[in-house]
């Protein structure tokens, strides 16, 4: 093989699964002739895709879903910082809420929908709930680990040059923190954008879960499928341009610490 | 020492219940809100001796076993598959990171349209869930292993399964037990949340039908069980083999 067709196949191998997918899915339709409502034609999907897109349908429900998850994500991540920098801080209350924190943990999400959904009933406030609850305890788990794992002698480095706790905090034991609560905050997204689907499936009005939930009520196949590939395209994009950006401008902070602990 | 560690754990939960108590009477909220601890207590119980909680917990827990032997056994040899052939990686790495986004809940409208409101839906979902991490995590195990490794063993003469047995499989294995241990995380969410859409049994449908009738006790009593049993999986199944593995083989990764 030379070099160019060797580069041209590097380039074009990661569309080669969808295409064959494309490819089985086409023959099998035009072959079997499966009822639409069950699996839809490749055209069916596209057109019903044009459809959502033109009138509006698909962006209002990505918008409700993505409001929902910023609201639920945000304040997962701020409480969750802050609950977790006082507990890093104060071993005694680290050591008393991390049984708690464990359970709930084990039970954060989907788990709770039954319960809440007496109390917030449905529609917005259920679905930032069960996103709160599910980023809350995996950004307060890495933001503990983070700041407990800063080596004192760099704080007490700082405080002997005469800096205040405030000052030590946001000096050195911020930064040193920073990449577990990154890694928490990735996870927590993972987590998060699965509960925010699974909880418009049942309690929601609006969002992509509802979209796709109402698609199998009426027996739209293709509506399903469009909706659980733009669910997808979501996820990617929010990886590629939101998470990753963070994380590599983030790196070279930790990389300082990381020198100065090895010193 | 014993009895100090114990009560380092359970005082936590005492303080916790006492707080819920307070609330509930203190602040007289209705029974169809929040139940108090003695009636999700005599609810246990009532599930407990009516066999019914062991007959939920089962299909739950039946569900998530068979569906990570399944996962495992199928997910490792197509990351193995895919992680020794830069080609077939470079191929399906996009992809598994697009379904990676998908989650498994998501698919389950569908998946009700093809299957019914059976068990087989239920299965695919949580299988779903949990494979496609596998998959993604043995081939990223598989490609960080030095290429020195499999070099010198095949100029020693080892054939391709002894390398598989001997360099990619301990090589790899630290990352794959991650990836499981996320996939448990994800299909045990996936499995509560199909469980309550297709009310077929285990423990997502017992707390979700007792939504219908109110019946907050069950509820609490159903949300603690699926806590306590996520905990003795995660703790005495899956981070054994984790920290096993870890310290067996967590050495080549150097």
């Amino acid at each position: 093989m030379s070099a160019r067709a060797e580069r041209l196949l590097w380039r074009i191998l990661p569309g080669v699964p969808a295409a064959i997918l494309l490819l089985v899915w086409s023959v099998y339709w035009q072959i079997a002739r499966p009822p639409p409502s069950v699996i839809p034609s490749v055209a069916a999907v596209v057109e019903t895709f044009g459809d959502v897109v033109w009138s509006g349908g698909l962006l209002t429900d990505i918008l409700a879903s993505m409001a929902r998850l910023l609201g639920g994500v945000a304040l997962g991540f701020g409480t969750g910082v802050i609950a977790g920098f006082v507990a890093g801080l104060h071993r005694p209350t680290a050591t008393f809420l991390n049984p708690l924190v464990t359970f709930f943990n084990a039970i954060s999400g989907i788990v709770w929908l039954p319960l809440v959904i007496g109390w917030l009933g449905v529609g917005s406030a259920l679905a930032t709930f069960l996103i709160w609850n599910t980023v809350f305890f995996i950004v307060f788990q890495n933001t503990v680990l983070g700041v407990q794992l800063v080596p004192e002698v760099l704080e007490q480095g700082v405080r002997t040059l005469g800096a205040g706790r405030w000052e030590t905090i946001r000096s050195v034991t911020l930064p040193g923190a920073l990449p577990y609560i990154l890694t928490g905050v990735r996870s927590g997204l993972g987590f998060g954008w699965r509960a925010l689907i699974a909880a418009e499936l049942v309690g929601a009005n609006t969002g992509l879960g509802h979209m796709i939930f109402n698609g199998a009520e009426y027996h739209r196949a293709d509506v399903i499928i469009v909706g659980c590939l733009t669910i997808g395209v979501i996820a990617l994009a929010m990886d590629r341009w939101l998470l990753v950006p963070i994380e590599r401008r983030t790196v070279s902070r930790w990389g300082l610490v990381t020198r100065a602990r090895g010193a | 020492m014993k009895l100090a560690r114990d009560l380092r754990i359970l005082l936590p939960f005492m303080v916790l219940i006492a707080i819920w108590w307070g609330i509930k009477d203190g602040a007289g909220v209705s029974d169809r809100l929040l139940a108090a601890p003695p009636a999700v207590w005599n609810a246990f119980v009532w599930l407990v001796t009516h066999g019914v909680l062991a007959e939920y917990a089962s299909t739950s827990l039946q569900m998530i076993g068979f569906a990570a032997l399944l996962s495992f056994a199928i997910g490792v040899p197509l990351g193995f598959a895919v992680g020794t052939n830069r080609y077939a990686a470079r191929a399906l790495e996009g992809t598994l990171r697009y379904l990676q986004g998908i989650s498994g809940i998501a698919w389950l409208p569908l998946a009700i349209l093809w299957f019914g409101f059976t068990h087989t839906t239920t299965l695919v979902i949580v299988i779903y869930t949990l494979i496609v991490p596998i998959v993604f995590n043995t081939m990223t195990g598989v490609r960080a292993i030095p290429e020195n490794y499999v070099l010198a063993l095949r100029s020693l003469g080892a054939s391709r399964s002894r390398i598989v047995i001997d360099v990619y499989l301990p090589g790899s294995l630290p990352s794959i037990v991650v990836g499981l241990r996320l996939g448990m995380g994800y299909g045990w969410r996936a499995l509560i949340a199909a469980e309550m859409l297709v009310r077929q049994g285990g423990l997502g449908d017992l707390i979700f039908g007792a939504r219908t009738f109110n019946q907050i006790d069950r509820i609490m009593v159903g949300m603690i069980v699926i806590g306590v049993l996520y905990i003795i999986v995660d703790r005495l199944l899956v981070q054994p083999i984790e920290s096993m593995t870890l310290a067996r083989w967590g050495v080549l990764r150097r």
